[in-house]
């Protein structure tokens, strides 16, 4: 996992060693563009009205005047509308956001002027490290939580599928998922439970570990209890039995969970049964005492028990919680945690903010040297540093040679260097002029020779398995 | 410098190794210390294997009377804890396992000269049902030991709601460390029961009667009690958590004390003090 140490400060490369001065064939300048709104820009009847769940209209719209806009995705969610576009060309700054906001309102059936207020474009850097914090769930409305990344690869996905993308976005997309997994492995921005039923279940877990064994018992059937129980089904428990005065609502949500409703007077004969008890009734007194539990606890051997009390007034007695092998959580005692957590996120996502800002900034720099002139440079920088060293090498093992043999042994590595380098170099720039070639060979230069230094991890093409080679397109 | 010197050395600086990776590593939380320490602790096992069946190669029994005593001893800590280990992925318990057996293997070195007044042709019975069976059950109150104080540790957290930090996420549920305290005792109650039974035939045998009051004996048999009580009431009334951590970690001391503290400071005829 060692990255090459090879520096590429391309300003500090001596100018008079260029040997092909920079005579601008054709500006390839290519910029990203990100066009969005989101939770914070935009209410929820906005988000509605301008949900782009089919993309095929505009994406229609907007790829095949390939003039301005050459790439485009579409991250559309209940939360967020992000379109990434990749414009080419002079008069891609004013063009590109005014091109996808026609598209995008019509395709809405809307009005662009309605879209607008709520929309916030940005642009190469800024829209890179948007896009990057938007994959790490830096930008959620729950930071951390990782739906996000998810969507975001089926959004891809799609876009490969309909053939409208190509290097810039390709790669822009590759590394913010790389990106997502470097803050989640690196940062614990995702690693701790923010809602209340979540964290009583990851409380579960620090009690039982593996759930499958484990049966849970809803006393009382509120919605925050159903919540807790659906996380309960999720990770993997055994049962949900249900004790709710009413019979009928209890045996209604019973069958939700495919489980089975106990009759409220039998509660404490069947409590024996239950590992995990979520609380929720409407009583004004506490129906669960200790010295109820007791007796459980007996009936059942001392298995340990979990408590978890969401009801105002409190439905458990809090004595309960001084019993051996019985936990007891009340509303405000996971309220407490889903704080800490959340307290916890917030420092974690400052770190993770400054992985998104080194990302983004190396990303601009790959994008910047996507051209043909830097990658001339690197090129031949590159063979000449391997020719250097296999000098200094050689040297060595042969021992001290004179200045006469040194030079020639210099020139002649200088020569090999550069016809070595003549025909890729006239091929790069004979593509370059072409159509749209170019920015494709430039790219596959780059990676043929890993001018980037990128450390390739192993498992870095079985994604590739989709359609998403493009060398025949 | 004898070869099985060399090998000592060698055993002893990767047990060092272990305990420090394991160490830092839970406490850093890099998996990739704990894996090492895992592989080291292995190493030094297997080492450790080549050389008591290099050492006894040849020997009678009573060799093992001698400063074997101790590396049997911390052999079969390791022995167990793999086996734990193999069984229930507890990777916390190489925190116990790895220094505890360190330290009896170090002090082995303190027992060269002691020499062994069993006659060679019971020793290998009496070895197996006397000294084998309660190191086995030694090594398995380690474990509940290591798997009881994090239990109590954790167990407090939750029930005062305390802040978790990194290091206890990383912890196994409470169930886990109860399940270790579950085999301990189960399996190690028979076995210290029949170590203890086999001692007292023994020394009917060999001194002509069962109990001289000696102080290893009424230490051992305060142990045997009190693991009598932790394995009734764990079976019968179906006590798990809080009250049998404690006890193993209490049965644990005492142990430690029989094997260090008695044999080292007391007069007994288990000592190892050369006279």
């Amino acid at each position: 996992m060692t990255r090459n140490p090879e520096p590429t400060p391309r300003a500090a490369y001596p100018a008079g060693h260029n040997t092909h001065p920079a005579k601008p064939t054709k500006n390839m300048d290519q910029e990203i563009y990100l066009i969005g709104l989101n939770h914070r820009t935009a209410s929820v009847e906005v988000r509605e009205r301008f949900a782009l769940t089919d993309c095929t209209v505009l994406e229609q719209g907007v790829v095949p005047t390939g003039d301005d806009i050459s790439e485009v995705v579409i991250l559309s969610t209940c939360n967020r509308v992000e379109i990434m576009a990749v414009g080419t060309g002079s008069g891609a700054p004013e063009r590109v956001p005014e091109r996808v906001l026609d598209c995008w309102a019509a395709a809405r059936g809307q009005k662009r002027c309605d879209l607008e207020p709520f929309v916030y474009v940005h642009k190469g850097i800024d829209a890179v490290r948007h896009l990057f914090s938007v994959a790490s769930s830096l930008d959620s409305m729950v930071v951390g939580e990782p739906q996000i990344l998810g969507q975001l690869k089926d959004a891809y996905r799609k876009a490969v599928g309909r053939n409208a993308t190509r290097v810039v976005l390709n790669r822009l997309l590759h590394k913010a998922f790389s990106v997502a997994k470097r803050v989640r492995t690196e940062t614990a921005v995702a690693s701790s439970a923010v809602s209340i039923s979540y964290a009583a279940v990851e409380l579960a877990k620090r009690i039982f570990g593996e759930m499958s064994q484990y049966k849970a018992m809803l006393v009382g059937a509120g919605e925050m209890a159903e919540l807790a129980a659906t996380h309960l089904l999720n990770s993997g428990i055994r049962e949900i039995m249900v004790a709710n005065r009413t019979f009928e609502r209890g045996l209604q949500l019973a069958k939700q969970f495919k489980g089975e409703a106990v009759l409220f007077q039998d509660l404490f004969v069947r409590l024996a049964e239950a590992d995990i008890v979520i609380s929720s009734t409407g009583a004004h007194e506490p129906i669960i005492r200790a010295r109820d539990i007791k007796d459980v606890l007996k009936r059942r051997k001392n298995r340990p028990m979990f408590f978890i009390d969401i009801a105002v007034p409190r439905d458990i007695d809090p004595d309960v919680n001084n019993l051996d092998n019985v936990y007891l959580y009340d509303i405000d005692d996971l309220k407490e945690v889903v704080e800490e957590n959340m307290a916890q996120r917030r420092d974690e996502a400052a770190k993770a903010r400054s992985i998104v800002e080194e990302e983004a900034g190396n990303f601009a720099k790959w994008l910047k040297s996507l051209d043909l002139q830097p990658t001339i440079v690197d090129l031949l920088r590159r063979s000449e540093r391997i020719a250097q060293d296999e000098l200094a090498r050689t040297l060595k093992r042969i021992g001290p040679v004179d200045e006469p043999t040194r030079e020639a042994l210099q020139a002649m590595l200088c020569a090999i260097v550069k016809k070595v380098n003549h025909e890729p170099i006239t091929f790069l720039k004979r593509r370059f002029d072409e159509e749209e070639a170019g920015t494709r060979y430039i790219d596959i230069t780059r990676r043929m020779f890993n001018l980037d230094c990128d450390d390739v991890p192993e498992d870095a093409h079985s994604d590739r398995k989709h359609p998403q080679q493009r060398d025949d397109a | 410098m004898s070869s099985l010197e060399l090998l000592s050395i060698a055993i002893i600086m990767l047990y060092v190794l272990g305990t420090v990776c394991i160490a830092v590593g839970l406490l850093a939380r890099r998996d990739r210390l704990k894996r090492l320490s895992q592989w080291l602790t292995l190493a030094g096992f297997a080492l450790h294997t080549v050389m008591l069946g290099l050492s006894m190669q040849g020997q009678t029994w009573q060799v093992l009377e001698k400063a074997y005593y101790f590396r049997m001893l911390s052999w079969s800590l390791l022995l167990i804890y793999f086996f734990v280990w193999w069984r229930l992925r507890l990777e916390f318990l190489g925190l116990t396992a790895s220094p505890v057996a360190l330290v009896f293997y170090v002090s082995s070195f303190m027992l060269a000269d002691v020499q062994s007044k069993l006659p060679p042709a019971m020793s290998g019975l009496f070895f197996g049902l006397h000294i084998g069976t309660l190191f086995l059950s030694f090594s398995l109150m380690t474990m509940a030991f290591g798997s009881g104080i994090l239990f109590l540790y954790m167990d407090r957290k939750l029930k005062h709601k305390a802040r978790l930090s990194g290091f206890d996420r990383d912890l196994p549920a409470l169930s886990a460390f109860d399940k270790v305290n579950h085999l301990a005792v189960m399996a190690g109650f028979p076995l210290f029961t029949l170590g203890m039974v086999s001692g007292f035939v023994w020394a009917r045998i060999a001194w002509g009667k069962m109990l001289s009051w000696d102080p290893k004996e009424v230490v051992s048999l305060v142990v045997w009690g009190m693991f009598a009580l932790l394995f009734h009431q764990r079976l019968a009334l179906g006590w798990r958590g809080r009250k049998t951590a404690v006890m193993a970690i209490w049965i644990f001391a005492v142990c430690v004390f029989s094997l260090l503290g008695v044999n080292f400071l007391m007069t007994t005829h288990h000592s190892f003090n050369p006279q």
